[in-house]
């Protein structure tokens, strides 16, 4: 009886013990305010007028000091060297969102979403022939992806207001972006199919043509090769 | 019995679970006035904006292949003028970017055949003096 409590035990602590190993080696866990700062840090990824709404914004709602800092500071926030403290994120990221208006909410939705959203890569050999064939079943997940991508749980539970009915449309209209920007990717792939066939079958010597696709979730780095039908 | 459970279930309306799309219903049927407002015009806008995207996308693609007939010309130039070439392009399209390399190696190949010719004049050599 002991001697089989002893190899339970024995098992238990060697599963936690590789648990815990396989999990700290594949995702180091952040501190609460390194999170705080990447979030600031995709926050001031804005583009210039966004930005410069979220910054009036900031003074209207926390006074002309705290807003002559944030503007001085922002750069260094923004590569890193400076890390904004608690108060600076929670003015930033959980109480301005309440006082943005629609528009703002969705440029800074569109970072967080820019930023968070997971993303494929693949990497495929394609000749100028069978291009489509091969690429068929990588653009049907890539464009699945944009249609259903959501921010990981971690970050909604952080930032209650992505749960509101505006953002949730939000969401919806962004995803919805993303799935047309995805369409229209591919729809102009053909053309570009057919510069790179024309390059392939003029040039002399040995070719060597990759091309990075790149969709608003996910990369696809395709090798390609001539085609047979082109001689 | 069973056709009360099937009163309690109705067939077009499954309880669980609910869809995106239901989700986005129900949170568009909750705005008020001004946010339905400002909804209309962010998707209004997001369609101009991706029409203008598509646009700027299409100018790419044909400078880039205005750009690879220039390349393709000025390798062929470099063909017919010098015996080794190696030309490294990078060009922005429409959905991505598209690296090539073209290149032509006769150094290489004189090397190869002049290594591989005198590895067989040695090994003819070497059998004639044994025989």
């Amino acid at each position: 009886m002991a001697l089989s409590v002893v190899i339970v035990l024995a098992v238990c602590l060697t599963t936690f013990v590789l648990w815990n190993r396989s999990r700290s080696r594949t995702a180091p866990r952040l501190t609460r305010s390194q999170e705080n700062a990447n979030l600031v840090k995709v926050l001031l990824e804005l583009e210039e007028e966004p930005r410069e709404q979220l910054f009036t914004l900031y003074q209207e709602q926390f006074g002309t000091g705290a807003a002559r800092y944030a503007r001085q500071t922002y750069q260094k926030w923004k590569e890193g060297t400076v890390r904004p403290n608690k108060q600076t994120f929670r003015r930033f990221l959980l109480n301005l969102p309440h006082v943005m208006n629609f528009d703002l909410k969705c440029e800074v939705l569109r970072e967080l979403r820019e930023a968070y959203c997971a993303r494929d890569t693949y990497e495929v050999t394609v000749t100028t022939d069978n291009w489509k064939q091969t690429l068929t079943p990588m653009v049907q997940s890539v464009f699945e992806k944009a249609s259903t991508a959501e921010l990981p749980q971690s970050i909604s539970r952080r930032l209650t207001w992505l749960a509101s009915d505006d953002v949730t449309v939000a969401n919806a209209i962004l995803a919805e972006s993303q799935a047309r920007e995805t369409a229209n990717a591919l729809t102009m792939l053909e053309k570009e199919f057919s510069n790179i066939d024309e390059l392939l079958n003029n040039m002399q010597g040995t070719g060597k043509v990759t091309h990075q696709l790149k969709l608003p979730l996910g990369t696809i780095i395709l090798n390609i090769r001539k085609g047979k039908r082109d001689g | 019995m069973a056709d009360e459970n099937d009163d309690l279930i109705p067939p077009s309306k499954p309880l669980f679970p609910v869809t995106a799309d239901d989700i986005v219903d129900n949170a568009l049927q909750s705005l008020d006035e001004q946010q339905a407002r400002e909804v209309t015009k962010k998707a209004a806008d997001e369609v101009v904006r991706i029409a203008v995207e598509k646009r700027k996308a299409e100018y790419r693609t044909d400078r880039a292949q205005e750009e690879m007939r220039n390349l393709i010309n000025n390798a062929n130039l470099l063909d017919e003028k010098v015996g080794d070439y190696k030309i490294n392009s990078t060009f922005e399209t429409a959905t991505g970017t598209t690296s090539v390399e073209i290149k032509k190696s006769k150094t290489n190949f004189t090397l190869i055949v002049g290594g591989l010719m005198a590895l067989l004049l040695v090994i003819l050599i070497f059998v004639f003096l044994k025989g």
